[in-house]
């Protein structure tokens, strides 16, 4: 009855059309997001005569560095995971040799690759932080207050590529091919879910930091 | 005597409807309690339309972005104070206001809007040490001082905070003072200081002074040692300064608290106009 997923056309759209449509929803959508929030912020006249540049960056600065701010030392265990699990996040996609291997294919470009190694140790970064991301979301009190069904579904949604990325390289669990085309399922479902929901705060970061970087400017206060 | 402690300790309790964590002691207030009586579910859908519906750029990029990761607890003195209770956390304090309201659509009735002012007004001072704690730097009091906004144009305020907006919409001023009682007090007080510093003065109306002082309302009325100090640290560093003659005098600015941007704007006005009038320099604010 299942025999459908061993047909080549499945993995041809998934492998296909489907990469298209992700690609062209995550970019499309976010740099629609990003320049209508822009849009809207010129709307507020208070807002884009105090942004500053040099406190944009700072403020950046200050917080893209592990330990840097003092909310991150204040949380030494959280700020380790959340740095291991985003570095690791955006760099696996990006520098694994599997994927490289399928731009090869397709474009006939390659890049520096991560080694096969490292790449499974910091799989397994992302899917333990996901788990720990998940305890928090149960047992902190302040965290359980402000989480509902939609944390939990991006949690998931998050961690389902890393999870059949890494069941699917070691062959564990389900066929190959079968595992394959979850993963890429699962990947493509990531990436259309960014410009849609919270996942979003991976560009909105820089504009809301840019904001609040300008105001401690503005206060003449430190970023704390 | 353990009775009599008991007894204190066992005050009544409220409990949030729709937050079951939610429970605080009862403190009646007329300016939360009465008001609501005035209210109906159209007035209360349509205020909250007429303030979030645009969604303006900052409403949008916190929503959006907090990720409910419950940093900004720890930032917050209420927070820490109450014993680490959840509830007082800034993001549990935005999903008790106004995620409550968009999810609802602006419909909500009397008692949440109480329940929403009580968070608002008595359980936040707009510190901003949740955005400083924030990863991602979230105005997180922009949307306190929406739904501030919200109850004030719905009449729910604190009764001393309305108070205090009342004394600044009728006098320009936190304590009811009539600008001629503002003149008297800056005469005696320069009249009783010079008996100690003979030289002092407090000049009153001095045009082209490079700096023109802005007391707080309470100073003139009920803390003239902070004028006085004032003026013989002015005097002393050879400052050449001024106080206004005529309104605006007070720098405190109640009614910005309350998100009544009216009043709000003929405070700020009147400091710039009396420092215009005058071609001042610099202004210096008590607070």
């Amino acid at each position: 009855m299942f025999d459908f997923i061993r047909d080549p056309s499945l993995y041809n759209l998934v492998r296909g059309p489907l990469v298209w449509i992700a690609f062209l929803v995550f970019i499309g959508g976010s740099t629609y997001r990003i320049y209508s929030l822009i849009n809207l912020a010129k709307k507020e006249k208070v807002i884009l005569p105090f942004i500053s540049l040099k406190a944009t960056l700072r403020s950046l600065l200050h917080w893209v560095i592990p330990f840097a701010s003092r909310n991150w030392r204040r949380r030494p265990i959280f700020t380790i995971m959340t740095f291991l699990f985003h570095i690791s996040l955006v760099a696996i996609p990006i520098f694994l040799l599997s994927h490289n291997t399928l731009w090869y294919e397709s474009w006939g470009i390659s890049w520096w690759t991560l080694s096969e190694g490292l790449a499974d140790f910091m799989t397994i970064i992302v899917i333990l932080s996901c788990v720990f991301f998940l305890l928090r979301r149960i047992v902190a009190p302040e965290v359980k207050f402000v989480t509902f069904t939609s944390d939990y579904l991006l949690l998931t949604i998050t961690a389902l590529p890393f999870i059949t990325g890494f069941l699917a390289y070691h062959e564990l669990l389900l066929p190959y091919k079968i595992m394959l085309i979850i993963h890429m399922l699962a990947g493509e479902t990531m990436l259309i879910a960014i410009p849609f929901t919270r996942l979003g705060h991976m560009f909105y970061f820089f504009l809301t930091r840019s904001f609040m970087g300008s105001q401690f400017a503005l206060w003449h206060t430190k970023d704390w | 005597m353990a009775d009599k402690v008991e007894a204190v300790k066992e005050k009544e309790k409220v409990v949030s409807r729709e937050f079951k964590e939610y429970i605080r002691d009862l403190n009646p207030d007329i300016g939360l309690d009465e008001t609501i009586k005035r209210l109906t579910p159209e007035k209360i859908e349509k205020t909250i339309k007429a303030v979030l519906g645009g969604r303006s750029a900052r409403i949008k990029a916190v929503l959006e972005t907090c990720i409910h990761c419950g940093l900004c607890s720890e930032a917050c003195q209420w927070y820490l104070s109450n014993d680490k209770d959840p509830t007082y956390a800034p993001v549990a304090k935005m999903r008790m206001t106004i995620w409550e309201m968009l999810k609802r659509d602006g419909k909500v009735d009397a008692e949440f809007i109480k329940q929403c002012a009580r968070i608002v007004f008595t359980e936040c001072n707009i510190c901003h040490r949740c955005s400083m704690y924030c990863p991602y730097g979230l105005d997180v009091t922009f949307i306190i001082g929406m739904v501030r906004r919200i109850c004030f144009l719905l009449g729910v305020v604190p009764q001393r905070m309305m108070d205090q907006d009342q004394a600044h919409i009728a006098t320009l001023n936190q304590v009811w003072m009539s600008q001629n009682d503002w003149l008297d007090t800056m005469q005696w007080l320069e009249e009783e200081t010079r008996l100690e510093y003979k030289d002092l003065r407090i000049p009153i109306d001095k045009e082209g002074a490079e700096v023109m002082w802005f007391p707080l309302g309470a100073e003139p009325k009920t803390g003239v040692h902070h004028i006085v100090r004032t003026a013989i640290i002015m005097n002393a560093a050879g400052i050449n300064w001024t106080v206004p003659g005529k309104d605006v005098w007070d720098s405190s600015n109640m009614p910005m608290f309350i998100r009544d941007f009216f009043t709000m704007q003929r405070i700020v006005r009147g400091l710039f106009e009396n420092a215009a009038r005058l071609r001042i320099k610099k202004l210096i604010l008590t607070e």
